[in-house]
């Protein structure tokens, strides 16, 4: 990529489409609840479910303890729901859907239309508060994988939705879980059965349309015994001034033996380079490892959002499970981030590793926060931590603030920790060789990422790296 | 927290009136939120509420007493001597130094204490603190031998809470080895200090604190300096034995080329917990700091590391340094960790580490094939980790008298 285009890479899914939109009330309270439950065409135990959720709410407090603040959000004077006025009536295929619909995807570049199928990824697309369309349903349908919208399952197979959802995010954990317990709109549902390794990579695409609106997205994954799963989550929205907030729950289950690799380029729109507007990225994601054997693994590029705050975790609670977390998160202009991992080590010779790498451009302040707790039962068990951090100037801050505990004396942890800059021997080695200063930077960026994005499937990986470039725009020099 | 502390205030000797109406607000102060406990960031891994009420049910403060008994000095190296007895000042004997250069006495104020806001234990230092010591080094002057202070307490302190505080100030270019001793009789108290820490341009001060035997007591000491340009402090913590022991040290490099090295070997047993936390605030360009903490536990005890390294924007070049290592004994002793980075300046060098685990099955193996029993290689092992921490210590004789404090209580594994 030549310098110049660097330059003028602007956030590039700035775009809104003008969509009519079927909103629910403005504000937080039973009655949006009960609306929103009552367009879904939700059973009555959901609906107890969200209101039980919003009881709890009353009594909570938003926490405070971050490193990034943000002026107080007024949850009055949201919108809970927001739909295409298309999608009030469910289109029974993808020839039905909104050709507007169809040309934002297409804009964005998700292979929602038949040709693109060719690509190979099932997708699932959330805009604003409705799954749109879900493709391949046939082809993962004869294998016996569910893979559909949440407010489907609820109403096809609500057994399996009783059994898992809140199982590991509780209605009462904490805050921004808590509303989307009580508010959630949409989102995946995914369920492997018993030794059925899932052939394809399955694909959530979210998109922030309408402005005012919070989007409350519940995903839910469960892979059964012996199964496997790769899922890809990505994110867009436009460019607007104000700060959207994004309050998702995302929970993963790993029966015996499974494997759960969950990824996510996050691009949410980052606000302008004076911090005005872009999204609160405020996500609660979790994995149990319930079974023997079993294995989550988290991959996250958080290159968007004006603050980013979550920690994907792991509670490794069968014994020999598997825990992992690779994260890239860059912070450039006024951006923030508050991101990491909790590994929660209960059963017997679990394993744990971390590798988070931090990079902070601008006035912009990134902090790696995580915990890995390895309790009193929890023989033989490892976890290798490795955050680096990296700054680009001296207007912007990197902050590690991780949590070790260690409870017993067969169990070993590892930590370490490094904040350094771009090194100038590297940087004057490019220049000698041709490259500008930009390109040069870009290039030991990437390699300084490698770790992570090695862990990207292919679609990803490509998509990622110019990302992390992109990102940088501006800060060098 | 009012029916635990019975405090009659007549008792405590004042500098002025105004000093004991200010006493009484600190206390009520103090009174509202009590000790701290771990919802408090700062005691998330030492609840301090829980540990004090579970041990003691009433607690109120010293009375005046005569002291006739002999201490046994410290043999070992020659040495000047500062004596506290329950924390009051008692005596000095600085028989080594020019006289006019060292100034020692009684704390006679408080006005170069500033302790950060909502440090609750502050507030009930400053409503009952008495006692401690000033000691001033004059400019230019390097001291010949190290300073002991023995740190006497009594068997009659039995639910007692002992407050003092300590000022210590080192002129430009001056030098001094300070070694805190702490003799403890039998009796189960708490210990609440504050110490204020001046270093002067191109100065030099080395704290080293160590205990005698085993302790029933509860103590928490707050360290709280500036460091001027070009100069050093360097802390050793290796006071074993204690019930509960926290120690938090607040280092300010305010100016150029300063340093700050803060190193700790402990090893507990039984019932007992002990926390380092340290803060260091690089506000100048090429400072250097660096903190290694290890850490040996055995049976139920518990050790804390919390570290934070704070680098302002126009500190570059800053280099710093954390490590913390624990070696696991038992399935019931814990450690906890939170090693901490906040950094504002891009050209640094800043990292930190943190280990956890049982002794190296390893090397346990190979010094067994060469005819070593397992208790021994243990012992031999444990030692290996924490000579580590005195290895930086330059003093033939000093270095030699804490080793075999040390072997007596790892002998004691």
């Amino acid at each position: 990529m030549k310098s110049g285009e660097l330059k003028n890479q602007e956030y590039k899914y700035g775009f809104s489409t003008d969509i009519e939109n079927f909103k629910a009330p403005k504000g937080l309270s039973e009655k949006t609840i009960k609306f929103i439950s009552e367009v879904k065409k939700e059973p009555k135990w959901m609906l107890d479910w969200r209101l039980k959720a919003f009881n709890r709410l009353k009594v909570l407090k938003e926490p405070n303890w971050q490193k990034p603040k943000y002026p107080k959000i007024n949850y009055q004077d949201l919108y809970y729901f927001s739909a295409p006025k298309s999608m009030k009536d469910k289109p029974k295929s993808l020839d039905e859907v909104d050709p507007k619909l169809i040309e934002t995807y297409n804009k964005l570049g998700i292979p929602l239309n038949e040709q693109k199928k060719l690509s190979g990824v099932a997708v699932d697309a959330v805009f604003d508060s409705v799954s749109v369309a879900t493709t391949f349903k046939g082809e993962l349908d004869k294998m016996g994988i569910i893979f559909c919208p949440i407010s489907e399952a609820i109403q096809k197979h609500p057994e399996l939705v009783k059994k898992y959802l809140g199982s590991v995010i509780p209605i009462s954990d904490h805050y921004f879980a808590t509303l989307n317990s009580a508010v959630f709109t949409d989102g995946s549902f995914v369920y492997i059965p018993p030794n059925i390794k899932c052939p394809m990579e399955l694909s959530t695409y979210f998109r922030i349309n309408a402005s005012e609106t919070g989007q409350f997205e519940r995903t839910l994954i469960i892979a059964d015994k012996g199964s496997y799963v790769s899922y890809l989550e990505g994110c867009t929205a436009p460019m607007r001034d104000e700060n959207q907030l994004h309050a998702a729950n995302v929970e993963l289950i790993a029966l015996d033996d499974a494997e759960i690799k969950y990824s996510t380029v996050q691009n949410w729109y980052p606000g302008d380079k004076d911090g005005v507007g872009g999204i609160y990225n405020f996500v609660t994601k979790r994995g149990a490892c319930r079974g023997k054997n079993s294995k989550i693994s988290w991959t996250q590029v958080e290159t968007g959002s004006a603050i980013t705050w979550k920690y994907p975790s792991c509670i490794l609670q069968g014994d020999n499970s598997v825990g992992e977390f690779y994260s890239i998160a860059i912070t450039n202009n006024h951006q923030k981030a508050d991101t990491g991992t909790k590994m929660i080590h209960l059963g017997k010779n679990t394993k744990s590793k971390i590798i988070s790498k931090g990079i902070s451009a601008g006035q912009a302040d990134n902090t790696y926060r995580g915990l890995v707790d390895i309790g009193a039962k929890a023989k033989n068990s490892r976890n290798y931590t490795q955050c680096d951090s990296l700054l680009m100037g001296n207007k912007c801050g990197a902050h590690t603030v991780p949590y070790i505990k260690n409870k017993n004396s067969s169990s070993t942890i590892e930590h370490e920790a490094t904040t350094s800059k771009i090194n100038e021997d590297q940087l004057f080695y490019c220049n000698q060789r041709g490259l500008n200063q930009e390109e040069a930077v870009s290039l030991i960026v990437n390699g300084f990422c490698k770790e992570v994005l090695q862990q990207l499937p292919m679609e990803f990986a490509v998509e990622a790296q110019k990302l992390v470039s992109i990102s940088l725009e501006g800060s060098v020099g | 927290m009012v029916s635990l502390f019975n405090i009659d205030f007549k008792k405590i000797s004042v500098f002025s009136d105004e000093e004991a109406s200010e006493r009484k607000k600190k206390f009520e102060l103090f009174l509202k939120t009590g000790l701290p406990n771990k919802k408090d960031e700062n005691w998330k891994f030492s609840d301090l509420n829980f540990i004090i009420s579970k041990n003691f049910k009433q607690i109120t403060i010293p009375e005046d007493l005569k002291f006739d008994k002999k201490i046994q000095f410290i043999r070992d190296f020659d040495h000047n001597h500062i004596t506290l007895i329950n924390g009051v000042y008692k005596s000095c004997d600085i028989r080594f130094e020019e006289k006019e250069k060292v100034k020692i006495e009684g704390l006679k104020s408080f006005d170069s204490f500033t302790i950060e806001k909502g440090n609750n234990l502050y507030n009930l230092n400053r409503a009952l603190s008495s006692g401690g010591f000033s000691l001033e080094v004059q400019k230019d002057y390097k001291c010949k031998k190290p300073i002991i202070i023995y740190n006497y307490f009594t068997s009659d302190l039995d639910n007692k809470i002992i407050n003092n505080s300590n000022q210590i100030k080192l002129s430009q270019n001056s030098e001094l080895t300070l070694i805190e001793y702490n003799i403890t009789e039998k009796s189960k108290f708490i210990k609440n200090t504050f110490e204020n820490i001046n270093i002067g341009q191109g100065s030099l001060l080395k704290s080293i604190t160590i205990q005698k035997t085993k302790s029933n007591g509860y103590f928490y000491k707050n360290i709280s300096g500036i460091q001027d340009y070009s100069s050093s402090y360097q802390n050793f913590i290796l006071s074993s034995g204690l019930k509960f022991n926290k120690i938090e040290i607040n280092m300010n490099l305010e100016k150029e080329n300063s340093n700050c090295y803060i190193l700790s070997g402990l090893s507990l047993s039984k019932d007992e917990h002990q926390e380092i936390k340290t803060q260091i605030n690089h506000f100048a360009p090429n400072c250097k700091s660096y903190q290694k903490i290890k850490n040996v536990l055995e049976n139920d005890s518990t050790g804390v590391y919390q570290g934070k390294i704070f680098v302002k924007d126009i500190a570059q070049k800053t280099d710093a340094y954390q490590l913390s290592k624990a070696l696991i004994l038992d399935d019931k002793a814990e450690f906890n960790a939170k090693p901490e980075l906040e950094i504002y300046a891009d050209d640094v060098k800043c990292s930190h580490g943190s280990t956890s685990g049982s002794i190296d099955e390893d090397a346990i193996h190979y010094l067994m094939t060469r005819g070593i029993k397992l208790s021994i290689a243990k012992k031999l092992l444990i030692n290996g980790f924490l000579n580590e921490i005195f290895e930086n210590i330059p003093e033939e004789k000093i270095k030699t008298f804490l080793e075999k404090s040390i072997m007596e209580q790892v002998d004691g594994i």
